[in-house]
């Protein structure tokens, strides 16, 4: 007895880790999160403060609208007199840092796909924050300096050549230096030095800066200054200390990478939720299973309450475990997310790991509340255990009274959730609240769904495990049973692995609807011929590309589109402006809704057509007048001229001419070129023309026919899911967790019935089958519960998008792909539990009460 | 036919040093009814595991049918247990989740055989069932559990049932009803069956008892009635 008694308290020990573990995986991916996005937003400020080193006041433009492309307007050379003029100026230089793209001798792009690449210009020795850690500064024409990590990752050395491009085309220099900034990685970003004249004369802004540095006069202070120049300089320029444009600039990060933070929190909570269920569903069986431990405390006199204590006391332990190694998980976590988003081209900044205060509060707490919360109920349940069931076996079966309170919380949540999900598709307020409704009513539908499950385990255990049967039917048949023998405790184990699976079927259905509708536009609206665009899809090409391809033989003419963001005047909403060449119809289709092609052939520079979603939102009619204003402060009035139909959003909100574009919005780049064809011309060789052209001149753009377009489109798409289906990884590992957690104790209960099994011939073999198949059956009742819950909500969430051009599409095989998955993740998870069960000694097993 | 020699079974070692069996030699022939008497700590249980391939002897040798069973591996264990050999236990040990028949039928299925249908129905007769063939464990007494049980031990017709307490669970009118089919297992169908007990009622109904002590055989012989299987007991007190 002893034996098995030291067994037993070895599989618990085993199974307060695997309970453990539960825990421990969601607190590391919400400690890995913090800690990834706090260390990444602390690289950003070293960067910023490092590369202010010396300087006092600095001077940028005013942007007023925030540009999604990074463009950032900039200021007249002519300032930096006024500013020298400025008593208490020690030095002042203007500079250059523009997105660029680099490139070796043989033209393949430096530095991970998404990340910046910044050309700047050398500074005066008092300015320069940059350190040489190799060669010398540019000193001229066809010179110019690389950072050192993206130089070693490019295998590029001094004397080697560097290939720039700006918004010309492509330069080669001669690499003379090696530069490093402080101690912080930039991640895949990187910058190169020139001269100030090139990088002017690269950028396309001859007589312009994007900054001035200023140095200040011992015993001047930053504020003194930055007040004195205030003063000689117009309101569009902003002047700022040191301190503050490093703040502005980490706040600026801070906002647009805290989406990164929110999405991965989300998937940190889902796998936090989906470990509750585990947690709930061991501390249910093992409370069950110590029922007559808890009589005999009972009958040696221990109180109701002493007994909840020492289960919630168990639970404590859990949580502390949880917290702890979580966080330290946390970390690895951290390195392993930084490493999924290098590899999908997203090289972020990143400085020695930072564990904020905040991490560690957040980290205890989900640990203990989850824990907590999750062990309540089966604690409470533990306290009803009257003495006698010391005596005999006492299984206090859930009253029917229970059972329908129950079933209508069920009923009353799902609609309560439904309602929810509605009122957040229907519009009003934010993205945010709308979101968080969408998010909170799913759920509250998913907590009904499993609150309602154990009514639908048998018929779904029945329909999963039927097919099995056909293959082993005994096996078959027992592990039917057997999981149907306890629907409250496979109905839990199952609806961890429905959460997860659920939010893997709505990514993959609503991403093929995108795809498929992205398609359908491409192929509606494209009137064939080529594409050039960046390679990176999103930021503009050097406006040369397009003169450059109408030159080509075959090519009859291009059109192109500029883009800008722009702040609706009065309700202050973003607005997006596309600047159309009038012959863009050539290339592709503009769905009007009122007026014609002969519009946008003649618009005037203060017209504009707009989308029939933005004159909706705004009551306006063919007439009306709205103003704009640009981030260079431009105010534009525009009367509308005409309107059309919006399809994903592909044109924007407004369009207006490339005069307006060039002239408020500074915007000089294309977005896209539409490349027409002659009648008759060969597009293959056409586009071999270009594309070898694009190669030679603009590396950064790519000439796409039709088919590419969609393709580049589709991959896209993919690679966010494929980002998002690893991140929802974790929460399917933690609910295979919870499947062999279950069935562990599962085989502990029935250790006696295996024994006999085995005595009467079963063999190893059929004992881990029968225990697979059970697991099987489990992991596809969640698939089949969370397949259904994916779908209907895909197609709930795509109703209002439908006007938009939002179409479905059911990626049937990709379903029935998920379904055959969660069978083998089922048999990936009984292999512990399988094993453990053969292995079991028949003798000892028969003797086993 | 079963044959022991030389079993020794030693557990522990040093001080905490327990002999369970002291060298037991003997033999049980087919179609006889055999119970095995003694004690708490006899060694009756340790013998019986010994003879069924459940456990492993220090010392000695089983051989079943004329093969050692003492040193095969789990396989052959298996294959022998589906073969040869039919358990009756003191919980009866029914799965929950089958039918009275199904769990009758369940060592042929785990085997992968086809049941002979004439076979599974004249035991059914014969152990009383033939109105509850579709009823689960939970919905039979205790009797008719254990009356499913040695039917599940017969279906295979194996070479040798061992019984371990059979009716340690029962009330004195269904453990006579497990011992009357116990005894007509033997005599009708003309199997041989091992049956360890501590309960003079159940060994009266052998053809033999054999009596152990402190792991050694102190009487072998036909078991006559109750009341001598006490009156034995006593003299070996």
């Amino acid at each position: 007895m002893t034996r098995l008694s030291i067994k037993s308290i070895w599989a618990r020990k085993v199974r307060a880790f695997a309970t453990s573990l539960a825990v421990i995986l969601g607190v590391a991916f919400i400690a890995g999160s913090y800690v990834l996005t706090d260390t990444i937003f602390a690289a950003f400020d070293e960067i910023f403060s490092e590369s202010l080193q010396g300087t006092s006041v600095v001077i940028t433009a005013q942007n007023p609208v925030k540009q999604e492309s990074g463009e950032v307007p900039t200021i007249p050379a002519s300032y930096l007199a006024k500013v020298n003029g400025v008593k208490g100026v020690k030095e002042a230089a203007g500079a250059i840092f523009t997105p660029g793209g680099f490139f070796n001798e043989e033209n393949k792009a430096i530095g991970t796909k998404f990340a910046p690449k910044f050309i700047s210009s050398t500074l005066p020795k008092g300015l320069e924050s940059l350190t040489y850690v190799d060669g010398r500064r540019p000193r001229g024409p066809g010179e110019a300096s690389l950072d050192k990590a993206a130089a070693e990752s490019a295998g590029l050395g001094i004397g080697d050549t560097l290939k720039i491009i700006g918004a010309g085309k492509v330069e080669p220099f001669k690499l003379v230096g090696l530069t490093q900034l402080g101690h912080a990685s930039f991640g895949g970003a990187s910058i190169a030095q020139v001269t100030l004249p090139v990088a002017q004369q690269l950028t396309h802004k001859r007589g312009q800066f994007d900054q001035i540095s200023v140095a200040a006069d011992e015993g001047v202070s930053e504020q003194t200054l930055k007040r004195r120049i205030e003063k000689v300089l117009p309101l569009s320029a902003r002047v700022e200390t040191a301190t503050e444009k490093a703040n502005r600039s980490s706040e600026e990060i801070k906002e647009n990478l805290g989406f990164l933070q929110t999405i991965l929190l989300v998937f940190g909570y889902v796998a936090v939720l989906v470990g509750a269920f585990i947690i709930f569903n061991t501390f249910s069986i093992t409370v069950a299973q110590r029922i007559s431990e808890f009589g005999v405390l009972r009958t040696l006199g221990a109180s109701r309450r002493q007994i909840l204590g020492s289960v919630l006391l168990e639970a404590g332990v859990i949580g502390l475990i949880g917290a702890i190694v979580g966080l330290a998980g946390g970390y690895v976590v951290a390195v392993g997310l930084r490493a999924l988003f290098a590899a999908i081209g997203a090289d972020l900044p990143t400085t020695s790991p930072v564990l904020e205060a905040r991490t560690v509060v957040v980290a205890f707490l989900v640990a203990f509340i989850v824990t907590a919360l999750s062990a309540l109920i089966p604690a409470v349940r533990s306290t009803r255990v009257p003495p006698i069931a010391a005596l005999h076996a006492f299984r206090p079966a859930p009253s029917r009274r229970r059972r329908i309170v129950l079933r209508v919380l069920a009923g009353l949540l799902a609609v309560v959730g439904i309602a929810f999900v509605v009122a957040g598709l229907a519009g009003g307020g934010g993205i945010g609240t709308r979101a968080a409704r969408i998010g909170g009513g799913g759920l509250a539908v998913v907590v009904a769904v499993s609150l309602f499950s154990p009514v639908l385990v048998r018929p779904l255990a029945d329909l999963a495990g039927r097919p099995l049967e056909w293959v082993r039917r005994l096996t078959g048949r027992l592990a039917r049973e057997n999981a149907k023998r306890n629907p409250g405790r496979t109905a839990t184990t199952a609806a961890a692995l429905m959460i997860a699976l659920a939010l893997v079927t709505f990514i993959t259905v609503f991403a093929s609807g995108l795809k498929a509708s992205v398609a359908k536009v491409i192929d509606e609206n494209f009137a064939g011929g080529l594409v050039i665009e960046n390679s990176d899809g999103f930021s503009p090409i050097p406006a040369g590309a397009a003169l450059a391809a109408a030159k080509v033989p075959g090519v009859k003419s291009v059109a192109s589109i500029r883009t800008a963001e722009a702040k609706l005047v009065g309700p202050g909403s973003t607005v997006k402006v596309n600047g159309p060449t009038p012959n863009i119809e050539e290339g592709v289709d503009i769905e009007w809704v009122k007026g014609g092609p002969e519009k946008l052939r003649h618009l005037r520079d203060d017209e504009a057509i707009v989308s029939d979603d933005f004159a909706n939102e705004h009551n306006l009619e063919v007439g009306d007048s709205f103003e704009l204003l640009s981030q260079s402060e431009v105010h534009s009035k525009l009367r509308v001229a005409g309107e059309f139909e919006s399809k994903l959003g592909v044109f924007g909100d407004v369009l207006v001419t490339q005069a307006v574009m060039a002239d408020a919005f500074r915007q000089t780049k294309d977005t896209t070129d539409f490349v027409i064809l002659e009648p008759g011309a060969n597009a293959e060789k056409v586009q071999a023309v270009l594309t070898l052209g694009a190669e030679r001149s603009f590396p950064t753009a790519e000439v796409l026919n039709q088919g590419e377009l969609r393709e580049e489109r589709e991959k896209q798409i993919d690679s966010v899911v494929s980002l998002f289906y690893v991140l929802l990884g974790l929460a399917v590992f933690i609910s295979l967790v919870g499947v062999t957690n279950t069935l562990g104790l599962s085989i502990y209960e029935r250790t006696r019935e295996l024994g006999m099994l085995r005595a009467i011939g079963m063999s190893r073999r059929q004992v881990r089958t029968m225990i697979r198949y059970e697991a099987v059956i489990t992991a596809l009742i969640g698939a089949i519960l969370g397949l259904v819950i994916g779908v209907v909500f895909a197609a709930l969430i795509a109703q209002p998008l439908k006007q938009e051009g939002f179409t479905l599409s059911y990626p049937v095989g990709t379903l029935i792909g998920i379904l055959v998955l969660a069978g083998l993740l089922g048999v990936l998870a009984a292999i512990i539990p399988a094993r453990r069960a053969s292995r079991l000694d028949v003798l000892e097993s028969l003797q086993y009460e | 036919m079963v044959v022991a020699e030389g079993l020794t079974k030693v557990y522990g070692s040093g001080e905490a040093e327990v002999v369970a069996l002291d060298g037991v030699s003997t033999a049980f022939e087919r179609d006889r009814f055999t119970a095995i008497m003694g004690p708490s700590g006899s060694g009756k249980s340790t013998l019986m595991h010994i003879l069924a391939g459940l456990d492993t002897p220090s010392a000695g040798t089983v051989t079943l049918d004329g093969v050692d069973i003492t040193h095969l591996d789990d396989g052959e264990l298996t294959k022998l247990r589906r073969d040869k050999l039919g358990f009756v236990f003191q919980f009866f040990n029914l799965l929950p989740v089958l039918t009275a028949e199904e769990n009758l039928v369940l060592p042929l299925s785990i085997a992968g055989r086809k049941p002979d249908q004439e076979w599974v129905d004249q035991l059914i007769r014969t152990v009383g069932l033939e109105d509850r063939r579709t009823h689960r464990p939970a919905e039979l007494s205790g009797g008719q559990q254990q009356r499913v049980a040695v039917a599940r031990a017969l279906v295979s017709k194996p070479a040798v049932v061992f019984a371990d307490e059979p009716t340690g669970n029962l009330d004195s009118k269904a453990s006579a009803d497990v011992l009357d089919l116990l005894r007509r297992a033997v005599d009708e169908f003309r199997q041989t069956v091992v049956m360890v007990t501590h309960d003079p009622v159940a060994a009266a109904h052998a053809d033999r008892l054999i009596t152990l002590r402190d792991g050694k055989i102190v009487q072998d012989g036909a078991p006559g009635g109750a009341d001598d299987v006490i009156e034995l007991l006593k003299q070996l007190d």
